[in-house]
């Protein structure tokens, strides 16, 4: 076997030499590094013996830098100098950014570029830059401690990052000097922790890795098949995470001392939410080991018991319970066909978490590492091999892309190029063509994302295509081609097939879409007090109207002449009417009531344009074409 | 490693030119491949040596992709016969065309009953027979030659694909919003 290893293309069969090489869990929360020496992988502590790195960075007017603990202990009182869950905003446009003002408490810079810029005493600030700092503390520590240079590092990203996060990750790791071998998912560094690929026992397993953070939820479903790990299928909830829980005891707190307080004083009102929300974390975290715990805040007290506490965190149980269902769907297979269950994230330290889960599963899951560090181990393990510290190692760790990535094609539609849970790296080419006589350019328009049109998609880049041959319609040939390297960044690059004209882009910046996760970017170090809950409810719906309104405008604005009657077009505008009313001076509640007439209202409009793309195909007619870029 | 572009999908797992697919030989020989060609396997080595990788998984990739779809690959087997198909061809079967029109109405209606999700799954199982239905009629007409009928139903096959991908999407949907 060794001598088959050594004739294997890129082994060097050169004499061994140890390199540094550590794991980095670039963590919303904290961060930590990992190393493997002497064979074990270990998170290695700063020199007050803390594993855990906050991820919280405050910048100061001589223009030094904390990082850590001593920044997060400045949160309250320099709250606009001290940068906390910058992974957040990371590869994130200002205008994602945009829709949060008035919930961070950042001062964002305006600036023309989509980089976002924080402004601090110590001047302007991107998310990348904060981010670099955080890997730059963990890259001395761990080469203090490791005794020299690090040659390379894994740097871990949830599963479900895009390409504009991904690559944004990975520009931080360059800011700090660091040689990365590779982004890894975290489920897939915690597999790893486990050392499931050391399991000889079997030929193939599938494993499936439970991640339950602060502020996030994912469910991934691995395969193993000797030393070879694959990701089958990712899925979770971006906005779901531990402060969920909290959130519902505190709400449970409010109820009772509902009838105490009468004070209308605002800023004490938040204090005291504050207080509670410290109260609910506390009771969380006691109810770990206890059946029951005492509650006591502004003058209330109480006991919440273990079942009652499981009551009020049901539904957020049930929905994570859902989303694993969803990935195993995803990868067509079933439960029982599960046969390592990882855990991950300091959430999943709740005892019904885990009974829960195991109940789901049909067996009691993996929890002997801390899940707070067991992603950084894995990292470490991976980190290590990539070095070439581990030439007999038959691991090899396959991953895919998170979300399909596709192409805006003629009527705003999108053709997908590359499906969701492709293996990457991989390369696919597709052939356009054009779509009017003489048309001598095209737009390419790539998207990301699962939906049919393409303002649902997150848009990724634009660029355009020039120099075709004057032809008739559709006779042109444009071959676009995707490539996704092993760390899920994309390229694209479309040519005419006859003449050779040829344009490339590297897809880097991210503009559009403001997903949920953003919108629930309340950091995990401000307290989310209901006052803000509100806000931030009212802020989604008029969103999500503002969504509704683009939808039908695009809609009517392509084919509203030909498929709608004059009275019809009518009654739609009276909908919208009533619904940008609403939208302005409307409450959440009925917000959403119009949206919901709105979409009653046009539902036969919707239909009728669904029919409309068959009845395009029926005639023969190409529906795949690229609109001309004249016509935007 | 160059060569490996050199061969067809088939030959590249070592699998026989054929519809009918043994899965578990493609997963093996797929790993096997990216045991020897991964760009992981290259973390130091030179940076053209890592593009080479990055290629040659590439291909590997996309080939194991083309394979382990149904209608990838019996569109590639088409075309191994060299069988054209023009940009954007679709099939003109007015009662196919009609058919797909009423699952997509079924689909929609489904999302308005009372038991949504029942209703949704009794689709998706009828989504499913028709497309073994397909597969069955494809293969059928790739071995007798008609390669005319065996592409009608590749275009066909397309259809199911988007509907398949509707109702998924619908199923979580109404998942959604049972939590909303």
């Amino acid at each position: 076997m060794a001598l088959l290893q050594i004739s294997e293309p890129g082994m060097s069969t050169a004499p061994h030499e140890h390199r540094l090489a550590a794991g980095i869990d670039l963590g919303t929360t904290n961060s930590l590094v990992a190393s493997v020496r002497s064979g074990n992988a270990t998170t290695l502590a700063d020199d007050q013996g803390h594993h855990l790195l906050p991820s919280v960075v405050r910048y100061l007017k001589d223009g030094s830098v904390q990082v850590g603990q001593s920044a997060q202990n400045a949160l309250t009182d320099d709250l606009q100098n001290s940068i906390a869950s910058a992974k957040r905003l990371l590869g994130r446009s200002i205008a994602d950014i945009k829709t949060l003002d008035g919930v961070l408490p950042y001062e964002f810079v305006n600036t023309n570029s989509a980089l976002p810029l924080i402004h601090t005493i110590a001047g302007d600030k991107s998310p990348i830059e904060v981010s670099a700092e955080i890997l730059k503390t963990l890259k001395t520590r761990a080469e203090e401690t490791l005794g020299g240079e690090l040659k390379g590092v894994v740097i871990t990203v949830p599963a479900y990052f895009d390409d504009a996060q991904r690559q944004a990750t990975k520009d931080a790791a360059r800011l700090a000097d660091l040689n990365v071998y590779r982004l890894l998912n975290e489920p897939t560094a915690a597999a790893v922790a486990y050392g499931l690929d050391q399991d000889q026992a079997v030929d193939e397993k599938i494993i499936a890795v439970y991640d339950l953070g602060g502020g996030t939820f994912d469910i991934s479903i691995l395969r193993l098949n000797r030393g070879v790990f694959e990701v089958l299928a990712t899925g979770g909830d971006s906005a779901l995470g531990g402060d969920d829980f909290d959130h519902a005891i505190a709400e449970w707190i409010l109820q009772q001392v509902k009838q105490t307080t009468t004070d209308n004083n605002r800023p004490q009102k938040i204090k005291n939410l504050r207080q509670i929300m410290q109260e609910a974390r506390r009771v969380k975290e006691a109810l770990t080991e206890a059946e029951k715990v005492d509650v006591s805040t502004q003058g209330f007290e109480g006991i919440l018991t273990r079942t009652q506490f499981v009551a009020l965190v049901e539904p957020l149980i049930k929905k994570t319970l859902f989303a694993c269902r969803r990935a195993l769907r995803d990868a067509e297979l079933e439960k029982d066909e599960v046969m390592d269950v990882v855990m991950v994230g300091g959430s999943t330290r709740m005892p019904i978490i885990r009974e829960r889960v195991g109940e789901f599963f049909q067996q009691p899951p993996l929890i002997d590492i801390d899940p707070d560090k067991v992603v950084a181990i894995g990292a470490a393990i991976q980190a290590d091999l990539l070095a070439g510290n581990k030439p007999d190692s038959e691991m090899l760790l396959l991953d895919v892309i998170p979300l399909s990535l596709g192409l805006e094609t003629y009527g705003g539609l999108v053709e997908k190029i590359i499906a969701r849970n492709t293996t990457i790296p991989v390369a696919k080419a597709q052939e356009f063509t054009t779509f009017k006589d003489n048309q001598n350019a095209m737009t390419i328009h790539v998207l990301q994302g699962e939906r049919e049109t393409v303002e649902e998609n997150r848009s990724l880049a634009k660029f355009t295509l020039r120099g075709i041959p004057a032809m008739v319609a559709g006779a042109a040939r444009i071959k676009v081609t995707f490539q996704v390297d092993a760390d899920g960044l994309l390229n694209v690059s479309a040519e005419e097939q006859l003449t050779g004209a040829k344009s490339t882009v590297e897809v880097k910046p991210s503009y559009g879409l403001s997903d949920s996760a953003i919108e629930n970017m309340i950091t995990d170090s401000m307290t989310h007090a209901k006052e803000d809950m509100q806000a931030r409810k009212l802020r989604e719906q008029q969103i999500e109207a503002d969504r509704t309104l683009e939808a039908l405008d695009s809609a009517m604005a392509s084919d509203g002449d030909t498929l709608l009657s004059k009275d019809e077009r009518k009654t739609l505008l009276k909908a919208r009417s009533a619904l940008v009313t609403a939208k302005k001076s409307g409450t959440a509640t009925t917000i959403d009531a119009a949206i919901k007439n709105m979409e009653k209202t046009a539902s036969f409009y919707v239909a009728r344009r669904m029919d409309g793309n068959i009845r395009t195909a029926m005639a023969g007619k190409n529906i795949n074409k690229f609109k001309h870029e004249g016509k935007q | 490693m160059s060569s490996k572009f050199k061969q067809n999908y088939f030959e590249l797992f070592s699998l026989p030119i054929q519809f009918p697919l043994d899965k578990q030989l493609l997963a093996h020989n797929f790993r096997e491949l990216q045991r020897q060609y991964h760009p992981d396997r290259f973390a130091n080595s030179s940076d053209q040596e890592r593009r080479i990788a990055i290629q040659t998984t590439g291909y590997i990739n996309e080939a194991n992709e083309t394979l382990k779809s149904a209608r990838l690959r019996a569109l590639y087997l088409l075309e191994l016969q060299g069988v054209d198909f023009e940009l954007c061809e679709t099939t003109h079967d007015m009662n196919f065309l009609m058919d797909q029109m009423e699952t997509r109405e079924a689909l929609e209606e489904a999302a308005q009953a009372n038991d949504p999700l029942d209703q949704v799954d009794k689709i998706s199982q009828r989504i499913k027979q028709n497309k073994q239905h397909l597969e069955d009629d494809f293969q059928h007409n790739l071995e007798a030659g008609n390669l005319v009928e065996a592409k009608e139903a590749v275009l066909k096959m397309r259809f199911y694909e988007r509907l398949d991908d509707e109702a998924k999407h619908l199923q979580e949907k109404l998942e959604d919003e049972m939590f909303a």
